[in-house]
C-alpha cells in the first residue's frame, strides 16, 4: 500500500534516523495514487493509475552532503540505505553554502485532503471524460483532454526532532474543443482539491462555447488594447514575475525588486493600490502544506499590500548571509479582486478585447519582467459591453509588473494551478488597458 | 523670445490615417523633461499639413498605415518645410518595407524629391550620437514578432539637404514601440524612448 497513516510513516522514518550515524539526517517519506484518463479526437486514448513511494534520505558530515532515494521499505533496505549516502556524503566536496538541517518547528494542519477525490475509481473517471466528450460529439466538434487526480502523503523528519505529516489531494482538468474545420478553437482548464467541485461537463461547456465562437476570426491591427484577461489568462504573466520575489535575485540584480547599485526595493509601490496578495496555507480555497520543501513552518504574510512589495523571500543560505530572517518559500498566492463576474466585466467594457489564456510565454528581460507569448483558443473583440466578434491571435510583449499599474477593474478570483501557475494562486479576471499587442499569430 | 524650446507637432493629412498611436508624444515629451533642460510644451500640437502654420514647427511627426498621397496644398507646404530646413520624423506603423504606407510614402517622396532622394543613413551618423550613444537604430519588440521571420530593419533612411536630415523615414515602427503612459517608463530596465530624444535633439540641432 503507498497510502501511509501518520504512525506507519513515522515508524520509517524514525526507524531511518535510528541507523543514521551522520552529523545529521533529514528523511522525507511521499507516496500515494496518481490517475489519469485522456482523450483526444472525441475518444478516450489512455487511463492509468500509478501507485509509489519514495524515501529520501540526506545526511551531512560537516558540510559534505549526499542524498540517496528508494521505494523499497524493508528492514534490509533501509540499512543500506543509509550505509550509501553516509559513504557517499564522505566522498562529496564541501558545499560552501550548505545550511544545517532545522530545528523543531511547529505546524498548524491545512485542510489539504478530500476524500471524495480518494474515492474516484477509473469508472468515475470515464464518467468524467464523457460528459465532456458527448457534448462536443452532438455538436459535431472535436475535443482533446486530459484529467488527473492524485492523493497522497508527505511525511518528514530530520534529527533535530523535526517530524511532519500530512495527506494531500488534487484534480486538474483541461479541455481543448475544436471546430471540425480546425478554424475554431476553445480551451479551458480547472483545478481542485475535492472531486465533488469538479464538473468537466461545465468546464467543457465553456471549451465549447469558445470553440463555436471562435470560427471565422477578422484580423485586428496590432497596438494597444484595452483587454480583459481570464484568471487563468492574467495568472500565466503574473507567474513570470514570482522569481523576482527572491530576496537573493534581489541582490545580485537579477530582478524587478533590485535596486539600482546594489540592493532590493523592498517597501516600494510597485502596483496599482487595489493589487493586494498574500500568502496564506490555511486559505480555504487554496489549502497547502504547512511547511515548505525544507521544513520551515509556513505563515500567512503579505507579499503585496496596496500595492507595496511587502515581502521577499530570504531562503536559509542568504538570510545568514545577508543577516535577516529565513521564511519559508510560500505554497499558495492569493490576490484580492472585485465582486464582478467575467459576464460583468465585459458588460462594463465600451471598446476592448477579451483573452482566454496566454500561452507560450517566455522571458524577455527579467528586470522589468518583460515577457511575450501568444493569446489562443478564444479572443474576441468587444463593443458597448458585448462580444462582437472573433479576432485572430495576438503576440504580447508585456510586462505583469505594467500590467498592474494599468488595472481599470478586477472581478471575482479563481483558484488556478496547473502549467499557468508555479504555486497555487487565486487570482481574479483582469480589465487591463494599453495591453501591448505587437503581432498577429495564425494559430487558432 | 518664445516660451518653449519645443513642441511636439503631428501633421494631419487627408489620404490615410495619421491619428495613431495616442500615447507616444506625450511619453516623449515626458523624456524630454527627464533628460534635457529644454523648455518643452507638454501639450501635442495637431496641424494640418496642409496649413502654412507648420511652417513654423521645430519638429513634424507624420505617420500611419495606410495610404499616403498628399494633396496640393499638403505637397507645397511638405516641400516647402523641407526647402526651409525643417526636420520631419515619419513612422511606418506597419513595420512592413512592402505595406500601404511604405510603398505610398515612399512614391510621394520620389515625386517631391527625385527618386533616390531617400536613402539609407550610415548607422554611425550623428543622428545616433546627439544625446545618448547608439551604434544604429533600436530595434523595436514589434519587429521580433518570435516566429523567426522577423522583419528587422537595421537602417533608418533620410532625405538629406544641405549635409542635414530633413526627413528621416523608420520602418521600425517606433510610435508604436513608445505608445505607453508614461509613468510605466520607470519599470524598464533601459528606457525605450532614449532614442527619440536622439532624433528630437538632432532635429533641433544637435
Amino acid at each position: 500500500m503507498t497510502m501511509m497513516t501518520e504512525a506507519e510513516a513515522k515508524k520509517v522514518l524514525d526507524k531511518v534516523l535510528s541507523l543514521a550515524k551522520a552529523d545529521q539526517c533529514i528523511v522525507q517519506l511521499t507516496g500515494g495514487r496518481e490517475g489519469n484518463i485522456r482523450f483526444a479526437r472525441n475518444t478516450v486514448s489512455t487511463s492509468g493509475e500509478v501507485s509509489d513511494l519514495q524515501l529520501v534520505i540526506s545526511v551531512a558530515y560537516g558540510s559534505r552532503n549526499a542524498a540517496v532515494t528508494t521505494n523499497d521499505l524493508s528492514d534490509a533496505s533501509l540499512a543500506a540505505a543509509v550505509k550509501r549516502v553516509q559513504e557517499l556524503a564522505k566522498l562529496a566536496p564541501e558545499n560552501p553554502e550548505f545550511m544545517p538541517a532545522i530545528e523543531k518547528q511547529k505546524y498548524k494542519a491545512s485542510d489539504t485532503f478530500a476524500q471524495s477525490t480518494a474515492d474516484i475509481t477509473p469508472a468515475d473517471r470515464a464518467q468524467a471524460a464523457a460528459d465532456s466528450l458527448e457534448p462536443s460529439r452532438k455538436k459535431g466538434l472535436v475535443a482533446a483532454g486530459f484529467l488527473q487526480d492524485n492523493i497522497g502523503f508527505v511525511a518528514h523528519a530530520n534529527s533535530n526532532g523535526v517530524f511532519g505529516y500530512q495527506k494531500t489531494s488534487g484534480v486538474d482538468f483541461t479541455c481543448t474543443v475544436r471546430t471540425e474545420d480546425g478554424r475554431g478553437s476553445g480551451w479551458v482548464s480547472r483545478n481542485v482539491d475535492d472531486f465533488k467541485r469538479m464538473s468537466t461537463a461545465k468546464a467543457s461547456d465553456i471549451a465549447i462555447q469558445k470553440a463555436e465562437m471562435s470560427v471565422d476570426a477578422k484580423a485586428l491591427e496590432p497596438g494597444r488594447y484595452t483587454v480583459i484577461l481570464e484568471p487563468v489568462a492574467a495568472a500565466g504573466l503574473i507567474n513570470m514575475m514570482l522569481g523576482g520575489f527572491d530576496a537573493r535575485n534581489a541582490d545580485e540584480g537579477r530582478s524587478f525588486m533590485s535596486k539600482k547599485g546594489g540592493g532590493t526595493r523592498l517597501g516600494e509601490k510597485f502596483f496599482d493600490e487595489r493589487v493586494n496578495i498574500i500568502t496564506d496555507p490555511w486559505h480555504p480555497d487554496v489549502p497547502v502544506l504547512p511547511w515548505d520543501g525544507e521544513g520551515l513552518a509556513r505563515e500567512k504574510l503579505d507579499v503585496v499590500k496596496n500595492g507595496v512589495v511587502n515581502y521577499l523571500n530570504y531562503s536559509r543560505y542568504w538570510a545568514k548571509q545577508k543577516e535577516k530572517q529565513a521564511k519559508a518559500l510560500p505554497g499558495n498566492l492569493i490576490m484580492s479582486g472585485g465582486k464582478k463576474s467575467l459576464e460583468e466585466l465585459v458588460k462594463g467594457t465600451k471598446k476592448g478585447i477579451l483573452v482566454t489564456r496566454t500561452w507560450y510565454i517566455r522571458m524577455v528581460d527579467p528586470q522589468s519582467v518583460l515577457v511575450t507569448g501568444l493569446t489562443r483558443d478564444g479572443t474576441f473583440y468587444i463593443e458597448d459591453g458585448k462580444i462582437m466578434y472573433p479576432i485572430k491571435n495576438f503576440r504580447f510583449n508585456e510586462s505583469p509588473i505594467t500590467m498592474l499599474n494599468n488595472i481599470e477593474e478586477l472581478g471575482v478570483p479563481e483558484r488556478i494551478a496547473g502549467d499557468e501557475a508555479a504555486v497555487i494562486m487565486m487570482i481574479p479576471p483582469m480589465k487591463i488597458r494599453d495591453f501591448n499587442f505587437t503581432s498577429l499569430s495564425d494559430a487558432v | 523670445m518664445a516660451r518653449y524650446d519645443f513642441y511636439f507637432t503631428r501633421l494631419m493629412y487627408e489620404s490615410g490615417d495619421w491619428d495613431v498611436d495616442q500615447r507616444m508624444p506625450s511619453n516623449i515629451l515626458h523624456s524630454l523633461v527627464q533628460y534635457t533642460t529644454l523648455r518643452v510644451d507638454p501639450v501635442e500640437r495637431i496641424v494640418a499639413l496642409s496649413d502654412p502654420v507648420m511652417l513654423e514647427a521645430p519638429f513634424c511627426y507624420l505617420a500611419g498605415h495606410k495610404l499616403v498621397q498628399f494633396t496640393e496644398a499638403e505637397a507645397a507646404n511638405f516641400r516647402q518645410y523641407v526647402a526651409n530646413g525643417g526636420f520631419v520624423f515619419v513612422d511606418d506603423c506597419n513595420h512592413d518595407i512592402d505595406g500601404l504606407f511604405a510603398q505610398s510614402f515612399e512614391r510621394q517622396m520620389a515625386q517631391l524629391f527625385g527618386d533616390d532622394e531617400l536613402k539609407k543613413i550610415p548607422n554611425n551618423h550623428l543622428l545616433y550620437r546627439s544625446f545618448f550613444e547608439f551604434d544604429g537604430p533600436p530595434t523595436t519588440s514589434v519587429e521580433l514578432n518570435g516566429w523567426g521571420d522577423d522583419l528587422v530593419h537595421d537602417y533608418l533612411k533620410a532625405i538629406v539637404v544641405r549635409d542635414r536630415i530633413a526627413v528621416l523615414y523608420s520602418n521600425k515602427d517606433y510610435g508604436c514601440e513608445w505608445d505607453y503612459d508614461f509613468r510605466n517608463k520607470r519599470w524598464y530596465a533601459v528606457d525605450n524612448t532614449r532614442f527619440a530624444v536622439n532624433i528630437i535633439m538632432y532635429a533641433l540641432g544637435g
